[in-house]
């Protein structure tokens, strides 16, 4: 459950924002980052369905290398 | 590995290093990256890795995944849970189910779910029916079950909370006579949300090494890294190797919902026993979204008490880290994630199931014994 999945903000209506990540579109819930600015294109860190944190391109590929080794053992 | 990795790994083989150090981590993201990325057998055979409390569905109270049965099969609701606990199994005859998947099997409405957002999309679904989310988990889970709460849920949504903060594991370790590990790499989403300084009990008071890691081979070894060095040099101090996401102060948006909905209570882990300020139960304000509340007869209070694990799992003493997966005499010999015995090897957060499924087959207690 802790681990986190990063993916790319697609569009934004509100507190959801349509989330992409690896060609998979999810809705994800920005309510806990309402204070922050968050904008299209940007990545975040998605926690059951929630984004926890922001962060950068860099950050979200280097953590995805790890996920796609986890899936190809799994 | 990445070259990053490799550079980390040298950097900690030249160190000048005792017969043994133990560092402990407390996340099941962290104990699968190491298992995955085989870091045991990469770092020099005098660092021990010691998985600790970092599986919130292993400790979540028998009584509480007994009720949240007794609630699927005594009311006409729709049960929702995270999918790792419905597999979890409770001590009761036979003849009675002993997981949310049995009720099921038995006739009861329980389904799995990934997010609360689903929780409250299947309420919103389901008008005429009551539905309970059953929601398991330390603070990075809790948070968005909080932030679900503040955001406003429909009036037929109840939450069976069984919320869990990660560090007072930790200082209740620390304050036993034997912890069992020399430093410790803290969570890295867990501190994303509640900021890092909320380790910096560990160094102050413990005077033990900490560093805050995310979940790449590359984090974690730095980690390793700083929690050594500053181990040899007697210097400890609350390092960040996730600087990335965890900030000092972390997620405080999330922590104000978090502390609009819920208060820190004590609370009951399974197989270990009440652990002061250490769980989240809903405010006064919220009750009317407690199904404790709105379905209180599904209780038993003869429940409470701890070393309820089944009947030969020592899954407590694996999430206290007193000893590995494989030293357990069931490991591998009756318990499989096919086939599991207790939490830990249920849940993708367990380290008997993240030990299994890393390949670690050979049961350490039975060849042991026949040494
Ligand atoms: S191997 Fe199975 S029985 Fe043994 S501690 Fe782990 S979960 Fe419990």
């Amino acid at each position: 459950m802790c681990l986190g999945i990063p993916m790319r903000i697609a569009a934004i209506d509100g507190f959801n924002a349509r989330c992409e990540a690896k060609g998979v579109e999810r809705d994800v819930s920005l309510f806990m980052l309402q204070d922050e600015s968050v904008a299209v294109g940007d990545h975040v860190m998605v926690h059951v369905g929630y984004a926890i944190q922001k962060l950068s391109q860099e950050e979200a590929d280097s953590t995805w290398e790890l996920l796609d080794q986890f899936l190809d053992d799994a | 590995m990445t070259a990053d990795a490799r550079t980390w790994l040298r950097r900690i083989e030249r160190l000048p290093l005792p017969h043994s150090v133990k560092i402990m981590n407390v996340c099941g993201g962290h104990e699968r990256s190491i298992t995955m990325a085989g870091l045991r057998k990469a770092l020099p055979g005098n660092i021990e890795l010691v998985p600790g409390p970092g599986c919130p569905v292993c400790i979540c109270p028998e009584e509480d995944v007994f009720e949240a049965i007794e609630i699927a099969l005594g009311e006409q609701v729709i049960l929702l849970a995270f999918g790792d606990m419905l597999r979890v199994p409770v001590n009761r005859p036979k003849s009675e189910p002993r997981s949310l998947e049995q009720a099921r099997t038995a006739g009861a409405d329980v389904r799995p779910i990934a997010s609360p957002t689903e929780a409250v999309r299947i309420a919103q679904e389901n008008p005429g029916r009551a539905v309970v989310f059953f929601a398991a988990g330390f603070e990075t889970t809790t948070a968005p079950v909080a932030a679900m709460l503040a955001e406003g849920i429909p009036d037929n949504l109840s939450v069976l909370l069984s919320g869990r903060l990660t560090w007072p594991a930790v200082a209740m370790l620390l304050d036993s006579e034997r912890p069992g590990f020399d430093a410790l790499v803290a969570p890295g989403h867990v501190a994303t949300v509640m900021g890092t300084e909320q380790w910096r009990f560990v160094v102050e008071k413990h005077s033990l090494p900490t560093a805050v890691a995310g979940f790449t081979p590359q984090s974690l070894l730095a980690a390793f890294y700083s929690t050594l060095r500053q181990w040899l040099e007697g210097r400890p101090f609350l390092d960040n190797c996730y600087p990335q996401l965890a900030r000092p102060q972390g997620n405080p948006t999330a922590q104000r919902q978090l502390h609009q909905v819920m208060e820190v209570v004590d609370a009951n882990w399974r197989g270990i026993g009440s652990i002061p300020a250490s769980g989240f139960a809903l405010r006064e304000a919220y009750a009317a979204h407690d199904a404790r509340r709105r379905f209180p007869d599904h209780a038993d209070p003869n429940r409470k008490r701890a070393g309820e694990m089944p009947p030969g799992c020592d899954c407590a003493q694996v999430v206290l880290g007193r000893i590995y997966p494989d030293q357990c005499r069931l490991y591998g010999k009756g318990c499989t994630p096919r086939n599991p015995i207790g939490p830990c090897m249920v849940s993708d957060e367990g380290a008997c199931r993240i030990w299994w499924s890393g390949g670690l087959r050979e049961n350490r207690a039975m060849a042991e014994k026949t040494r």
